[in-house]
């Protein structure tokens, strides 16, 4: 027996009978090509996996750039009922709040290609990134305390962002239930000396142009337009938040025995919403994800000083910031009934449509913004939240390309001299802090991220709005 | 006393051998930082001992793995060497060797964000000990 069912040409189900224990179907959005990628690695496995967890609504749900992660695929998306449901570390991830956010200048490419390698080299020296480096700033505890209880707005204070970034972030870059106190010491010291920094691994800086739109009056109203240079950052929460779900996932540990729950895989390891354990994770995850919004706030800030310095130009517009490692309580419509729910996205982001509350005054009539990286050299793409998201996905789609191959095979593929001759014949200067960390995120080792978003967009969970294409890409 | 590193679709995993468990538990520490920093650029200067209490074996490996990660990212502690002293599927105690790190003299690797407990693995035989752990980069 087949272990899923094509439901249509984006769609495929992986019933209750995939493996016992399973409480709902799981779903998984790809086309061909790519369910043939996806069916490779455990991804299958961990979707139902998810789907024993007690309390869980919908489907256990998993994006077309999915892949095996630990726990929960990258991907997925899973929604408990607040009242009886569990919370699960592993379902957002070691890294709280990872995220994207779009800086839009008012300069036509051909204007900064003059000046390009001056401007990249500037961003690198001013953004610390790679392994081991510190940030420009060493935060006292008490300081860091305030990061992780007010986000974005520590950095209106600070001079580091303006009262309109506030707008343009998701949860205007606050989640408030945030409570530093549940925030462990070790998190606290890997966390102080970390806040504006990019990190290594996929984390980068990318200098863009706007290469094509599909959407002119959401492209317009987002205030994208063609050949214009837009600024693409993707970085997290940094050790503070890993160190927090590694805390937690202990906590947990303990908190099922407690509780009673047994689970089929100990990375997935939760505690009921309503119990001490589950609301002391959700408070702690939320001071971390307030610790990744002002991450990418100071890199925003010193990506503005560069512009400024080298063309003179430092106004740049945040267009959004989306989470793509969280768990958010939401209401959601549920067999008619409006509900509310604990959405954990791990590899997945928030869609919503026109109308919803969260959304800022000018794109209330259009709906959320939601990036969409490629691999490094290849394109990224600007989304649109839809309805159809409301009604199946929790109001989720995509986060990238999704890996393809492992960090060694990749390696093994370029040397970096390579690589970095070959994107620069294409138009893309790129400048990593090692070889090593550029070889490992070569393009090839990805899948191709416009096949992701084709899926997404033709199943109608979000739809296209611009693609984008570096010209210069700053590499942790 | 022997390691390897794993390959994972997007991460990296670490396998280790010893005499017993307590030489696997040694080894996997060395791995851990082999990972993070050019070992051979780490001296042996400071030592520092520490404590891991956890409620199984599998648990144990975790927190022991994850202290020393901390140790790098929190304190900036590079560990080149460990010795554990004391050994239990509860707890052990063990002294580690290694050095600060210095932004110019060791040549770093790949950050590690955490230690997980995915296809985690934990035995001892009469050949000795063995451990697997995947590690997020």
């Amino acid at each position: 027996m087949p272990k899923f069912q094509k439901i249509d040409d984006y769609r495929y189900l992986v019933p209750k009978t995939y493996r016992s224990g399973m409480l709902i179907d799981g779903l998984i959005y790809a086309n061909e090509a790519l369910i043939q990628q996806i069916e490779k690695d455990l991804t299958f496995d961990q979707v139902a996996n998810v789907a024993t967890l007690p309390g869980l609504l919908g489907r256990s749900l998993a994006m077309p750039d999915a892949h095996q992660g630990y726990g929960f695929a990258i991907g997925g998306v899973a929604a408990a009922d607040l009242e009886n449901g569990v919370v699960s570390a592993g379902g957002v991830g070691f890294d709280i709040n990872c995220g994207v956010r779009l800086l839009a200048s008012g300069l036509n490419v051909d204007d900064v290609r003059p000046k390009l390698e001056t401007l990249l080299n500037q961003l690198f020296r001013d953004i610390p990134c790679g392994t081991g480096r510190s940030g420009l700033v060493d935060l006292s505890f008490s300081e860091l305390d305030r990061v992780l209880n007010e986000g974005v707005q520590w950095s209106v204070e600070k001079g580091y962002a303006t009262p309109a970034d506030v707008d343009h972030i998701e949860e205007g870059g606050c989640l408030k239930n945030a409570d530093a106190s549940k925030v462990s010491h070790h998190a606290k010291k890997r966390g102080k000396d970390q806040l504006g920094t990019l990190g290594s691994g996929n984390h980068f800086v990318e200098v863009e142009r706007v290469a094509e739109i599909f959407d002119e009056p959401v492209a317009k109203t987002f205030g994208l337009w063609m050949n214009q240079v837009v600024v693409l950052i993707h970085t997290g929460s940094r050790g503070l938040g890993h160190q927090v779900c590694t805390d937690y996932l202990e906590v947990m540990q303990e908190g099922m025995r407690k509780y009673g729950i047994s689970i089929v895989d100990r990375q997935l390891a939760c505690v009921p919403i309503r119990s001490q354990e589950g609301q002391d994770y959700l408070k702690a995850m939320g001071a971390a994800a307030n610790f990744a919004f002002t991450n990418r706030q100071l890199i925003t800030h010193w990506t503005r000083k560069a512009f400024e310095r080298i063309l003179s130009h430092g106004d740049l517009r945040i267009v959004y910031d989306v989470a793509h490692n969280i768990a958010k309580v939401e209401e959601h419509s549920i067999d008619g009934k409006t509900k509310k729910v604990l959405v954990h996205r791990k590899g997945a982001t928030r869609a919503f449509p026109r109308l919803r509350p969260e959304l800022p005054g000018d794109y209330f009539d259009v709906g959320q913004p939601v990036f969409i990286p490629g691999s490094m050299g290849t394109c990224s793409y600007v989304l649109v939240g839809t309805e159809k998201a409301m009604e199946e996905t929790f109001g989720s789609t995509c986060h990238g390309a999704g890996r393809a191959k492992s960090r060694h095979a990749a390696k093994k593929e370029v040397t970096a001299e390579q690589l970095i001759r070959d994107l620069k014949e294409r138009g893309i200067l790129v400048k990593g802090a090692s070889k090593s960390g550029l070889t490992e995120e070569n393009p090839n080792a990805y899948k191709d991220v416009s096949e992701v978003v084709d899926v997404v967009h033709n199943a109608g969970i979000s739809r296209k709005v611009a693609k984008l294409i570096p010209v210069g890409v700053i590499k942790g | 006393m022997v390691y390897s590193i794993l390959e994972h679709p997007a991460d990296l995993g670490i396998e280790a051998r010893g005499r017993s468990l307590r030489e696997a538990f040694e080894e996997a520490a060395v791995a851990l930082t082999s990972i993070i920093v050019d070992i051979d650029s780490v001296s042996v200067k400071v030592d520092r001992d520490l404590t891991v209490d956890a409620g199984d074996i599998e648990s144990l490996l975790v927190r022991w793995l994850s202290e020393l990660l901390y140790l790098y990212d929190g304190e900036g502690f590079l560990c080149k060497e460990a010795t554990v002293r004391q050994f239990s599927p509860t707890r052990l105690d063990a002294t580690i060797r290694g050095e600060p790190l210095s932004e110019g003299k060791h040549r770093m690797r790949t950050d590690v964000k955490a230690v997980t407990y995915h296809q985690l693995l934990v035995r001892e035989d009469e050949n000795g000990g063995y451990v697997r752990v995947y590690l997020d980069i």
